[in-house]
């Protein structure tokens, strides 16, 4: 058992964080070769299942915005790591790390989602 | 990619049973783990000595891959199926699974998301257990135990018509009456109308509960085989949280259909 943990635990390390447990295949929907990072304002919070998501308005180089659908885990994960909907607030700057939808379109699903002080939300355990 | 794929499935289904994660999981994966583990101690029993299946448990079934979370052999469910039923796995679009669309998952499918068996004692003992499960429909499997038997011919159903007794201290659930439409994985593995389950639950000490699962489906294989699941008690304090799955579900919406993200390829 405890060369299984230290394999799996090492698997983890080495694949990188990756949503290995959803209601739905993330790689169907995702591609994990096709990383993204968005900065910008949130517009709209979702606290809901399948998929708690938020939507971040990203400013283009050409000075247009894009609003982005950013796909989060389970209310119930996200609750029984001790995370509630409060964490975010509309207007909230966020910095999202995720992989892009195989469509092409603006929808994301997070790896990271970091407020300006360098704050982590919904990743882990709230306490930490 | 394969390799990776692989590798996630292993994961996905040893991490079920694990404790949880490393600083900055990711907020798309969040287990709903948390840090300990399955607690121990000698299994309850309830005041007439029957086996207490109470809790809020998680596992239990498969969830990407019932072979290899089933603990068979690779290839071993595709020396079994019969030309037919491979031939309706192959058609399979995995990314429109009926589970995408919050339709069922049927039996002995899980989610990451726990359950809770619930006996209904009367003065004598339990007339029906109630599977609640969390995930997926948010909804419950009801078992007979009052020593009915299967009718004769029951309309198909996702759950099925199942009956149950007690051999020992494992419950045994016998369920027909399935319809054909729940996928037993995320792969796509078949199986027909005339599917029939045996599952034994044996709750091995405190904080762990054991599935062995006899598969029965003389249309969609050429005989029956058995998969064995691991189910672990959440931590006290745990409960099950609402999940209604339709409530916000995007899935599909941008899907490209026939796309494999086992093989990376699109079926036209």
């Amino acid at each position: 058992m405890r060369s299984t943990v230290a394999f799996v635990l090492l698997a983890i390390v080495l694949c990188g964080p990756r949503s290995l447990i959803a209601h739905h295949s993330i790689a169907g929907e995702f591609d994990p070769s096709k990383p993204v990072t968005l900065k910008g304002q949130v517009t709209k919070i979702e606290w809901t299942n399948p998929h708690a998501r938020i939507y971040v308005d990203v400013a283009q180089p050409n000075g247009s915005v894009v609003n982005w659908n950013i796909e989060l885990a389970a209310v119930s994960a996200l609750a029984r790591n001790g995370w509630t909907r409060s964490a975010l607030k509309v207007g909230d700057t966020v910095t999202v790390d995720g992989i892009h939808a195989r469509s092409g379109a603006p929808i994301a699903n997070a790896r990271s989602v970091v407020l300006p002080d360098g704050r982590k939300v919904f990743s882990g355990a709230a306490d930490q | 990619m394969r390799t990776f794929f692989l590798l996630s499935a292993v994961l996905a289904a040893t991490t079920l049973v694990l404790p949880a994660q490393a600083p900055g999981q990711n907020p798309s994966s969040i287990s709903t783990q948390r840090r300990a583990g399955p607690p121990v101690g000698p299994v309850p029993r309830l005041p007439d000595g029957t086996v207490d299946l109470s809790g809020v448990w998680v596992g239990g079934g498969p969830i990407n891959d019932i072979e290899r979370e089933g603990g068979l052999p690779p290839g071993e469910l595709d020396r079994l199926l019969l030309p037919s039923a491979k031939a309706i796995m192959a058609g399979r679009d995995v990314t429109q699974e009926p589970h995408n669309r919050c339709l069922p998952m049927g039996v002995p499918r899980t989610t990451p998301f726990p359950f809770r068996m619930v006996q209904t004692p009367t003065h004598k003992a339990a007339t029906h257990i109630f599977i609640l499960q969390e995930g997926n429909i948010h909804s419950y499997r009801q078992v007979f135990m009052d020593g009915r038997k299967h009718p004769p011919d029951p309309d198909p159903t996702w759950y099925g018509h199942s009956i149950g007794w007690w051999e020992k201290d494992t419950l045994v659930i016998d369920t027909v009456g399935y319809n054909d439409k729940f996928w037993f994985d995320r792969r796509g593995t078949p199986h027909t109308e005339q599917l029939h389950t045996i599952e034994r639950w044996t709750r091995l000490d405190l904080g762990r509960m054991e599935n062995k699962v006899t598969i029965d489906d003389p249309g969609a294989f050429s005989k029956p085989f058995t998969v064995t699941f691991m189910a672990t008690l959440s931590p006290p304090g745990d409960e099950l949280m609402e999940y209604i799955c339709q409530e916000n579900n995007q899935y599909g919406v941008h899907t490209i259909p026939g796309f494999n993200p086992l093989t990376g390829e699109t079926k036209k």
